[in-house]
């Protein structure tokens, strides 16, 4: 009777045949799912990635049953496939499977991400106040470098691995998935699954890193910027030539430098229908498909793997002490911009680390807490746009050079 | 390469990269400008 049951409901059938630490793991990541999901759904997440990874986690975790020749798995994804055969086959059966292995596998998810992000930016805020964004963008990937020795020196890991982790500090998702998959593919799914879930909490965590490293009188300063008027034919110029000389620099990341330059110049050569299909049906379909997939990548196998209490440490780690830098770069702007008479406010630091826009409103809104009239949102945005931009480079420049180091 | 060198050569190639990308949006921006700004003058 047992067996019939077990047979006929075999998601909660697998439970009790499978070993008992994955069957608990299984059932915690059903409620973590859910939590997910939930928090998606109350926008303390952010819901735009924690709803489909909320429910893909629960439909993975939750819709496990006996496959052919006593195998115990589900027809959602399967990331071990490897085989091409195996890989043409399992395709016909996993519903998730020929967008995993065709978008996922080679990165193109991430480009379908960056050009939206891309038809997105405006590079005239970069403009406002160009040396400073970079500065503050390069203190805000401090993270990023911090990290890679502390993986390799406190964590033992090998450096590829330790580079790989230590990108979540540059804040930005599409770069993640390409730097694991380039320098530690047996570790793209648990890092790229970590690098989303702790962007998500950033927009609740970095306030309090925000009130912690900036008195509140210095929060409130407002900026004079004037954004200066450029026009589409310069914006256009400089998008071309800046996306040749980083290709040219950097062959490695060429395919994330020409999305994302492509999502630019597609809006600033007025091209309403593309402008509108990366934007909006592209972007917002590729954002699905990846919360959706990420979430259905977190098996319990995946979550017992050893590697992820490191990846855990090492990511929260990155992205706390890019905030730290961002905001000391804030500071340092800040000192150099008195000197000259001038305003700057140092909370922008935060919009140094790459989440755009999130950390720019976040920039933002410390401000006007402080004081209603405060607006330094235009100066935000530009270091958001430059964090983008160093953080691409410093991915390049790793998958590139990380061979060069020596245990 | 040590762990130690390889950072800071890392972090002062991706500076070095940046500035210069800020440098062409910069340069570009002041050359497309000026054609622009004698128009207005005249």
């Amino acid at each position: 009777m047992l067996e019939f049951l077990s047979y006929l409901f075999p998601g909660i059938g697998t439970l009790f045949v499978m070993d008992p630490v994955t069957s608990i793991v299984r059932i915690l990541l059903i409620v973590f799912g859910f939590v997910l999901a939930y928090l998606g759904f109350k926008g303390t997440l952010e819901p735009l990635i924690m709803i489909p990874m909320g429910l893909g986690m629960i439909a993975v975790n939750a819709g496990t049953m006996f496959l052919a020749g006593g195998a115990i798995g589900n027809i959602i994804i399967d990331p071990l496939v490897s085989d091409p055969s195996a890989i043409v086959d399992v395709m016909q059966v996993n519903f998730l499977q020929p967008i995993y292995n065709l978008t996922f596998s080679n990165g193109l998810i991430a480009c379908l991400v960056f050009m939206g992000i891309g038809a997105r930016s405006e590079i005239s805020f970069l403009l406002a106040k160009p040396w400073s964004s970079i500065a503050v963008a390069l203190f805000a990937e401090l993270g990023t470098f911090v990290t890679l020795i502390l993986g390799v020196k406190l964590f033992g890991l090998d450096a590829p691995i330790a580079a790989a982790i230590a990108t979540i500090g540059g804040a930005d998702g599409p770069m993640v998935l390409v730097g694991s998959l380039m320098m530690a593919p047996e570790l793209f799914v648990p890092i790229s699954i970590i690098a989303y879930l702790y962007l998500s909490l950033t927009y609740g965590g970095y306030p309090f890193i925000i009130k912690a490293l900036v008195p509140k009188k210095y929060r409130g300063i407002d900026m004079y910027v004037e954004v200066p008027e450029v026009s589409q034919k310069t914006k256009f110029t400089f998008i071309i030539i800046a996306c040749a000389f980083l290709c040219l620099l950097l062959p490695v990341a060429a395919p994330l430098f020409v999305s994302f330059f492509l999502g630019m110049a597609v809006k600033e050569a007025n091209m309403g229908h593309y402008t509108e299909l990366l934007e909006k049906s592209l972007s917002y379909l590729a954002t699905l498909l990846l919360g959706l997939i990420l979430g259905a990548l977190c098996e319990a196998q995946t979550i017992l793997d050893p590697q992820v209490i490191r990846i855990l440490i090492l990511g929260i780690l990155a992205l706390a002490i890019s905030a730290v830098g961002g905001l000391a770069g804030g500071w340092v702007m800040y000192l150099i911009h008195k000197r000259k008479g001038e305003d700057f406010n140092p909370t922008v630091g935060i919009a140094g680390v790459s989440c755009v826009p999130t950390t720019a409103k976040l920039a933002q809104h410390a401000a006007q807490e402080e004081n209603p009239f405060a607006m330094i949102l235009p100066v935000a945005m530009g270091a958001n746009i430059s964090g983008v931009i160093t953080s691409a480079i410093a991915t390049g420049v790793f998958i590139t050079t990380i061979s060069m180091v020596v245990k | 390469m040590n762990i130690y060198t390889y950072t800071i050569l890392t972090y002062a190639l991706t500076a070095v990269i940046s500035f210069a990308v800020v440098g062409i949006i910069v340069l570009v921006g002041k050359i497309t400008s000026k054609p622009a700004d004698l128009e207005k003058e005249e």
